[in-house]
């Protein structure tokens, strides 16, 4: 049986825009992964939760005003929850000096507008198959 | 494939830890060695928990309902965990699992916990592993399991097999679609709701069902309410979950009661398919709930012709139940066994109306010979009383089951000795 | 829709086609079909025969009068330019303030205010994460935050355009300063500019704050009170950027964008209210994609529909109530974070499209709108443009300088012809209201969004610097964003608390109370909104109070 990476697809903060994730999250289900879709503005405390319940592999954070400002926040309760493991993208406008901020916090990378969708994908199974092999190896 | 090592996990699953519980999940979805026996190791943990199915058409507003009715069981302090089953695309394999969208404010409570999963081609919308994932969940303490599906149709009779108690959701207007009333739907609800109570079409359409189900002869003398819901307004759902509180009260919480033959022969596992075969088993009212390889769950309501002439129920009958279990377990692998020898003892007495249930587990299998340990609990007690246990061992021949056709000539499976 | 009939075109004319239609065909054999976004085929040439000259009457017209394809006004933009609008929105009250002001120096002629996310999610300041507060739009929760949001504001001669959601308490606290400068309220002139619920649901969900039928009831008291307190308000915009924003063709756009404006027509009729009364007090507010020529039929195919519709639908008698007023934005989808400059090319293109279609006000995209919140560098560029395009171009000369043209006015036919099968379509499912509750819309957007998205991904739409004409870039070429300061934002919460502690309380709970029996009776929500403005209730607290009566608004989404 093949592991299909799971994906969760969500917006944290006060943006609601949401067209890109849910291309996005479409475009995943058609690369034949399993995508947890949510409404925009979850907590951060809820995402922890629903990611440890879903046994996700990759969090994918769409970010189009400036919510991606709390990404850092998400990363921290993430690590303090024991899910460090869990890759974490942030697709959406940010800004490069933020970008570089959210890769020091641990986000693996950042998509741009104009980004392929199957860049997007192709990354996304990389960083699902890192993060399964170190869930289970632990 | 990584190797999933389930280790410390049984103490972990039993006290309730997230983490575990999600990576065990993960394990049986995909099959990995040892995941099955972590299932096995807990259970004699499992059977308290009331496991409701809610199907109901796309667009029903069955996840709303459900978001309604998590509110309700976090206002009540009970610990409920849903599984949702969402299609996957037959083109890709992959799906998007969008139950939680409706859910989301209500999943975030610490008392709830919700999995996601998808269908992976299962027919009737279940996933395969569900039932375990189910068992497991009942393990971890939760009190109410609510497993929700796709879709509604001939198929859908699957989820009967899983729940103690099955929710049916219609949306308004169902009355003229008779597709949605073809066979399954009205077969396997144990309660019937409509949803979206605030359409003007809502009340015609509860009219319409409990005409319908008028014309149905009752099933274990449960009759089967239809409600009405809101969720919009929030009404409705204190009603609803307590109808499905009176069901399990009434009709015990062995689950999995549907006729094994409501189900398509060709959507029924291949022990299902043997089970289907025992003629003995069904003549002492012995139900097939589960079996694959090297386990099989069968069940048994002791009633008037059970009985001994002490007024408890008979210990050939107790014997039937536990060696039907046995005989299904030891025939599971494919190839054709013959009991040889049986033992068992007795601990405690069964009265009328008592819900048993015979698990068997593989205690041991070689080449020529196998093993089984059969339970017979009282399903319908907190903890599962202990009525009975019992061993067997079965010699393995060389021949292979058939696949069974339909109108085969009933073969017995095994030798007599 | 049936086309009529070319009135006699000469033989001449014709035999010239059929030579041209095989030398084309000549030289470009099996050449694809081009479709437009809305799906409507554009051939590579149009002539007198594809238009009907015969008609000029009953299509076109003269601006000013029906069928108003022209213009609504006579003069048009020779008579009034286009109101140019700016929205801005940052940080705290005093930043804004600083900008309006500016930008008033700079030439623009009206006010737009862009609330921070915090406020479009109904929150006050202190019940978010701080480090998002101001970051796109200004952080207004109570009267006295909008006082000085608009000092220096002549209130009774300036149009404020309010980007603020049901239930309009940014409206609500304009209206206390208002009181306490001394203005009449029927002075007060201006547009709730995201008064559309309807698009909120379906497209822009954040300003979506109270459930569906809460919303409907709000809407129809804010058109009855502003009718009675503030008639110069205009107190419905209906927006169709939001749709097209979300993934709606242009032809989509408008359609939906119509059908939300005849459902809301019709829930003002229901409650009471004459057509003529309401109608003049309508506004559109519309996205304008770099698809030029789609852009242009797109607006004269809507003005046209207008018209039609409120004079055969709803009997409307009062030619103010015939006009099709809109607000126009240059479409930021179109903009790339790739060679940003280039996007002043782009914003310049789209701006045209809008000028050309007729609009009423616009606001240009900061080239780097992309990148984040934009500069004030960009917004002086942005504005430049329209001074540019209107006194050096001379686009404002004439009137409807496409009109006409055998392209436009085929295509303004076609267009017409698709919306109204969309309009039909919306109509089956029994209006627009219950078109989203079902999900309908949210779904055919979806498709739309994909289709495009497959395009562009496949190559066969380009995005220049993204999938064609791409270069290495500099990134540090890219500019810095501006973020609001946090001390200054931390100042701002230190003396909303301080404020909070010291106003009266009995008077803003007892403002609360009064609005939750409205909301739980019958008497005018927004009215009640007002006072509790004026009461000194903050916004998060009037929201609040709102959705827990009337239910929290969650939109549906669909994937």
């Amino acid at each position: 049986m093949t592991l299909r990476p799971k994906v969760l697809v969500t917006k944290i903060g006060l943006d609601g825009h949401d067209r890109g994730s849910r291309i996005v999250a479409a475009h995943l289900r058609d690369a034949g992964m399993e995508v947890v879709y949510t409404p925009p503005w979850q907590e951060i405390p809820a995402v922890v939760k629903l990611a440890q319940e879903e046994d996700v592999d990759v969090i994918g954070i769409s970010s189009l005003a400036t919510d991606h400002l709390i990404v850092p926040r998400l990363m921290e309760a993430l690590r303090a929850a024991g899910l460090s493991e869990v890759g974490v993208i942030v697709g959406g406008i940010v800004p490069d000096d933020d970008e570089r901020a959210l890769l020091a916090a641990g986000v693996a990378r950042v998509f741009h507008p104009g980004s392929s969708l199957a860049d997007i994908a192709e990354y996304v199974r990389e960083l699902a198959a890192r993060s399964r092999s170190a869930k289970f190896a632990a | 494939m990584p190797m999933w090592k389930p280790g410390s996990d049984p103490e972990a699953i039993r006290r309730g830890d997230r983490a575990a519980i999600a990576r065990a999940i993960t394990a049986l979805e995909n099959e990995m060695p040892g995941a099955a026996a972590l299932v096995d190791a807990l259970a004699a943990d499992a059977g308290r928990a009331h496991v409701v199915g809610i199907t109901g058409a796309p667009g029903a507003g069955k996840s709303t309902l459900i978001a309604a009715l998590l509110a309700e069981c976090t206002r009540r302090g009970k610990r409920v965990a849903v599984v949702a089953v969402d299609p996957s695309s037959p083109l890709s394999g992959g799906a998007v699992l969008g139950d939680r969208i409706r859910m989301s404010e209500a999943a975030a409570a610490e008392n709830v916990f919700v999995r996601s999963l998808a269908s992976r081609g299962h027919a009737g919308g279940i996933a395969r592993t569900t039932r375990r994932i189910v068992d497991l969940l009942d393990a971890a303490g939760f009190d109410l399991v609510i497993v929700e599906t796709v879709g509604a149709g001939q198929s859908e009779v699957a989820i009967a097999e899983l729940a103690d108690t099955c929710l049916v959701v219609c949306p308004p207007g169902l009355g003229d679609d008779v597709q949605a009333i073809k066979a399954g739907i009205l077969e396997i609800a144990d309660v019937l709701v409509v949803s979206k109570g605030d359409s003007e079409l809502a009340q015609g359409t509860v009219r319409d069902l409990r005409e319908m189900l008028a014309l149905r002869a009752k099933r274990d003398g449960w009759n089967v309410p239809v409600l009405l819901t809101s969720a919009a307004r929030g009404e409705g759902v204190a009603a609803l979950l307590d109808a499905a509180e009176a069901h399990v009260q009434a009709c015990g919480r062995a689950r999995r009661r549907v006729r094994v033959d409501a189900i398509p022969s060709g959507e029924r596992t291949p022990t299902a398919q043997l089970a289907a075969r025992d003629a003995f088993a069904r003549h002492c009212r012995i139900e097939h709930v589960d079996s694959g390889a090297g386990r099989a769950e069968m069940a048994m309501t002791v009633s008037a012709e059970h009985l001994n002439f002490n007024g408890t129920c008979h210990g050939g009958a107790l014997f039937a139940l536990a060696d039907s279990a046995f005989g299904l377990a030891s025939n599971s692998h494919g190839r054709v066994a013959a009991g040889i020898e049986a033992h068992i003892a007795y601990h405690a007495p069964a009265r009328e109306g008592d819900r048993l249930v015979a698990r068997a587990v593989e205690v041991s299998r070689a080449a020529r010979l196998a093993t089984y340990r059969i339970e017979v609990r009282r399903a319908s007690h907190a903890a599962g009383e202990l009525v009975a246990s019992f061993t067997g061992t079965v010699y393995i021949t060389a021949r292979h089951h058939d696949a069974p056709a339909e109108n085969a000539p009933t073969r017995s499976s095994r030798r007599s000795p | 829709m049936n086309k009529p009939l070319p009135t006699a075109v000469p033989a001449s004319t014709e035999e010239a086609r059929i030579r041209w239609t095989a030398e084309y065909a000549a030289q470009l054999p099996g050449e694809p079909e081009v479709r437009n976004r809305s799906g409507i085929p554009v051939k590579p040439l149009y002539t007198p025969l594809d238009i009907d000259a015969g008609r000029y009457d009953a299509d076109l017209g003269f601006p000013g009068e029906p069928p108003y394809t022209r213009g609504i006004y006579a003069t048009m933009h020779r008579g009034r330019t286009w109101t140019q609008r700016q929205l801005i929105g940052l940080g705290t009250p005093a930043d804004y303030n600083a900008r309006l002001l500016d930008l008033l120096d700079k030439g623009a002629t009206a006010v737009s205010l862009i609330p921070c996310n915090s406020v479009y999610r109904g929150f006050d300041m202190d019940q978010v994460y701080p480090e998002l507060l101001g970051t796109c739009g200004v952080v207004a929760n109570t009267a006295d935050h909008m006082d000085t949001c608009l000092a220096g504001v002549d209130l009774a001669r300036t149009s404020c355009s309010l980007n603020d959601p049901l239930p309009f308490t940014l409206l609500a606290f304009m209206l206390a300063v208002a009181k306490r400068r001394g203005v009449d309220w029927k002075h007060v002139g201006g547009t709730s500019n995201q008064s559309d619920y309807i698009s909120h649901f379906v497209a822009n969900h954040m300003f979506f704050r109270v459930a569906l039928p809460g919303s409907r009831r709000v809407l129809t008291d804010h058109v009855a009170w502003c009718n009675a307190h503030a008639p110069k308000w205009n107190p419905v915009s209906v927006v169709g950027q939001h749709m097209q924003q979300a993934g709606a063709t242009p032809a989509e756009a408008m359609a939906f964008t119509l059908s939300t404006a005849i459902q809301y027509a019709e829930d003002c009729i229901a409650a009471g209210l004459a057509p003529d009364a309401f109608l003049p007090r309508f506004t559109f507010f519309f996205d304008i994609s770099i698809s030029f020529f789609e852009e242009v039929a797109k607006f004269r195919a809507g003005r046209r529909l207008w018209a039609r519709i409120v004079r055969e639908r709803f009997g409307a008698r009062d030619p103010r109530s015939w006009r099709f007023k809109f607000h126009a934005q240059t479409s930021g989808l179109d903009l790339t974070r790739q060679q940003p400059l280039n996007n002043v090319a782009r914003v310049t293109a789209q701006a045209i499209a809008g000028i050309f279609g007729g609009l009423q006000s616009l606001h240009t995209d900061a080239y780097d709108e992309v990148l984040s919140c934009p500069t004030q560098f960009g917004a002086r560029i942005a504005v430049a443009t329209q001074n540019i395009l209107r006194e050096e171009a001379h686009l404002t000369d004439v009137i409807d300088p496409l009109g006409g043209s055998y392209y436009v006015e085929s295509l303004t036919d076609a267009m017409e012809e698709r919306i109204v099968e969309i309009m039909d379509d919306v109509d089956a499912q029994g209006g627009m209201y219950a078109a989203v509750q079902s999900g309908y819309v949210q779904r055919r957007i979806g498709e739309s969004a994909r289709a495009y998205q497959a395009r562009v991904e496949s190559g066969e739409q380009t995005i220049v610097g993204v999938n064609k004409y791409a270069v290495e870039e500099d990134a540090s070429a890219r500019p810095a964003l501006p973020k609001p300061d946090p001390a200054l934002m931390q100042a701002h919460l230190d003396a909303f608390a301080r404020w909070k502690a010291q106003r009266s309380q009995a008077e803003a709970d007892r403002a609360l109370a009064a609005l939750a029996r409205a909301a739980q009776g019958r008497d005018n929500t927004f009215g009640a909104v007002v006072a509790a403005a004026i009461a000194g209730c903050t916004h998060g607290e009037i929201c609040t109070t709102l959705r827990r009566e009337l239910g929290f608004g969650q939109p549906l989404v669909v994937v």
